[in-house]
């Protein structure tokens, strides 16, 4: 008796995602965009695997290579970083979509009245509002998902079990992500007067949280640490390395060593601003962490150590990638904000819904 | 004014009556109470929509509530069916408390809203069904009620997404989804305001059918003569308090005969009027070149100002006599 209401009300709701038109021409063009984007990622993935074939035979036949340097073996996760975009812009549209006139369309169709005239209780309507726009949310994913897993086998390329269950990873974060838009949304169809405004007010968030904040950061952490410090004078560094030429007098190891200190000292004073702003902006949080997932080892070149570029050069890994619980071990912060997210702006549309007047 | 102002110390007199009748019978009437507002009150920012209203409707009857624009008909009810809730006092519905325990009072009672609204993406049937699954009724039960419903509505096969409905058929439907759960109770606020007259004459019917099978009906209206056709007993509510309240019959009776007690003979002639003069005459306003007067009095005056006129040698264009009509009295009453 207690979720029967609960489930019509989902049920329902599930079944005017799918069958509204919005949602079925967002849908449609975030699919055909993401699957020409997977192809792309399919032939830079190609690539890079063809690339480290090479440099693998490269080595081997090389005898006697510092073992620092392994080239990285490129997982098919690449191919699902290149939709990840796509689902930054169109998922997040598509969420929104759905989720901005849930409420105030009700109100100004008055079927709020008729839904409400119902023995059914008020928490049971905006929770099963919110379930049956999480399940379509789901089935939209989940359809993508399962279109890139088909394209995946029709290029002959069989994902591991260990990337399967990267890509159900990505696939769930993709989901909070997308749910944060939808309760955004939701939370703006509840609180405005009317659907226009609700749209107009999610789609100004949208754009503070997706690219105001994610510029702000770095122009905030830029004014607070100043100038990066002076690179010592020389050119290029693995010069050094190979061959002895009188340019590297100049440039005392103490020297380079101080400069790297330095340098550390900058990063590590930046980083927590640029991030303080990235963890409340869903787009960067969701960037990071499907970087981190198809990226491990650049990312830990990139983000872990002390400048993105050290003295070696590009950057510097193992050859074998971090296991996915690594990899959730360095972006559980970054889940947890895009969960907190979702739960609080639906935790201001479900008070807010509570106390509608009704009208 | 001065004819009218009578009308309403009329009215106040029958509503004594009725209140004193009530009372000398201890409440004991025909049907069990069935809808009781005790001191309910609803503000809107420091303004009272709703005033202190004192409402009994016993089992069975088909009340009306009459007001103007404005008077807090529609918060009424909503107060009544569980909308919104009371800033003050209570509503109880069949012994339960509204405030208290919505989804008991919902369960039994069915709400046409003055501005119904449905699903325009689905159909009539598709939005009956989403409603129906709420009440304790299974697949099959539903099926039927709702096809049931729809014949009686008169929106059988009309395969339209609800959408595209007109205001009077989306009102109709509005009526079917109140009887979903064959209530016991049903609150209609301004049921015929989108109708035609075909609309308004089946709705009328349907409200006879449904008092027969023993419903109470609560109909809110600013048209009295809406009211009058199918009530059997009346509140006017002015200014979200409640100032008269009886029966029709009594109300009518009432009225009926005061309503010979002053008279208005409109007179309308050829030749410009002489002056007519009478005991009984009460006012007279001239117009029209003195071609047309309206004269106020206490006794019907057609043969002696026919006499008069004939006599004059004035030739009569047309000569009638009007009756308040309940309408004037109510308007009065709104007025106060
Ligand atoms: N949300 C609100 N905020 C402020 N005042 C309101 C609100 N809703 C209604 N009112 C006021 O309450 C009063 C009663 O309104 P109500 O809708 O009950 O009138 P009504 O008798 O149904 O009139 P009508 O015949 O026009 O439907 C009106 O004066 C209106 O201005
Ligand atoms: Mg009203």
């Amino acid at each position: 008796m207690e979720a029967k209401g609960l489930f019509n009300v989902a049920r329902k709701e599930f079944i005017g995602h799918l069958t509204s038109k919005k949602f079925i021409v967002i849908l449609g063009l975030f699919l055909i965009i993401s699957a020409l984007a997977m192809h792309q990622g399919m032939d830079y993935y190609n690539n890079r695997l063809e690339n480290y074939k090479e440099q693998i035979s490269q080595i081997k036949d090389v005898e006697g290579i510092e073992p620092g340097y392994m080239p990285e073996k490129p997982t098919i996760m690449l191919v699902f970083m290149f939709m990840s975009s796509y689902i930054m812009m169109l998922g997040a549209i598509l969420a929104i979509a759905m989720g901005f006139d849930l409420v105030s369309k009700e109100k100004e169709t008055k079927s709020l009245k008729s839904l409400l005239s119902c023995p059914v209780f008020r928490d049971e309507i905006i929770n099963g509002k919110a379930l049956g726009g999480t399940l379509a949310l789901v089935f939209a994913m989940g359809t993508a998902l399962l279109i890139s897993l088909a394209m995946l086998l029709i290029f002959s390329i069989v994902p591991s079990m260990n990337e399967l269950a990267t890509i159900l990873v990505f696939g769930i974060v993709s989901i909070v992500f997308l749910l944060a838009y939808f309760a955004i949304a939701l939370m703006m169809s509840t609180v405005s007067g009317d659907s226009g405004s609700a749209l107009i007010y999610t789609l100004v968030i949208f754009f503070i949280l997706g690219s105001l904040l994610p510029l702000v950061g770095p122009t905030v952490a830029g004014m607070v640490t100043g100038e990066p410090p002076e690179r010592p004078a020389f050119h290029i560094q693995h010069e050094t390395d190979e061959s002895e030429g009188p340019s590297i007098k100049e440039v005392s190891e103490e020297e380079m060593q101080q400069y790297q200190e330095e340098l550390r000292a900058y990063w590590e004073k930046r980083r927590p601003i640029t991030e303080a702003f990235n963890i409340i902006s869903p787009n960067m949080n969701y960037q990071k962490i499907s970087f981190l997932i198809s990226n491990p080892q650049i990312y830990s070149a990139v983000y872990e150590q002390s400048s993105p570029f050290t003295s070696t050069g590009y950057f510097t890994g193992g050859g074998e990638a971090p296991g996915l619980q690594e990899v959730l071990g360095k972006v559980w912060k970054n889940i947890l904000a895009l969960i907190i997210f979702s739960v609080v702006f639906f935790a201001i549309a479900y008070v807010k819904f509570m106390r509608l007047d009704i009208r | 004014m001065l004819f009218q102002r009578k009308y309403v110390l009329a009215l106040r007199r029958a509503l004594y009556k009725y209140r004193y009748r009530k009372r000398s019978k201890g409440g004991e009437q025909e049907g069990e109470e069935m809808i009781k507002t005790e001191n309910l009150t609803k503000e809107y920012n420091g303004n009272k929509a709703v005033d202190g209203l004192n409402l009994e409707i016993a089992e069975g009857d088909i009340f009306g509530f009459l007001g103007p624009n404005g008077a807090g008909k529609s918060t009424t009810i909503l107060m009544l069916v569980g909308m919104i809730e009371p800033t003050e006092g209570k509503c109880i519905i069949n012994e339960i408390e509204v405030a208290r325990n919505p989804l008991k009072v919902k369960a039994i009672i069915g709400y046409l809203p003055e501005d119904v609204g449905f699903y325009g993406n689905m159909t009539a049937e598709q939005n009956l069904d989403y409603f129906a699954r709420f009440y304790a009724m299974d697949a099959n039960e539903r099926k039927k009620r709702i096809e049931e419903l729809l014949e009686l509505v008169q929106l059988d096969g009309v395969s339209q997404k609800v959408g595209g409905y007109s205001r009077g058929m989306n009102q109709r439907l509005g009526l079917a989804q109140a009887l979903l759960n064959d209530p016991k109770v049903l609150f209609l606020d301004e049921p015929t305001a989108n109708l035609d007259p075909e609309g308004v004459f089946q709705y009328r019917e349907q409200i006879k059918q449904l008092s027969d099978e023993g419903k109470t009906i609560f109909i809110s209206s600013h048209i009295l003569a809406e009211v009058s056709k199918v009530c059997n007993t009346i509140g006017i509510i002015s200014k979200g308090t409640l100032i008269a309240r009886g029966t029709l019959e009594e109300l009518k009776n009432e009225f009926g005969r005061v309503g010979t007690e002053n008279l208005r003979i409109i007179v309308e002639t050829i030749e410009p009027l002489p002056e007519i003069e009478h005991e009984d005459i009460i006012s007279a306003e001239y117009s029209e070149a003195k071609r047309k007067v309206v004269i106020e009095s206490k006794s019907d005056l057609r043969d002696y100002i026919s006499s008069e006129l004939f006599e004059k040698g004035v030739k009569v264009k047309e000569m009638r006599m009007e009756e308040p009509t309940l309408e004037d009295v109510f308007l009065s009453v709104y007025r106060r």
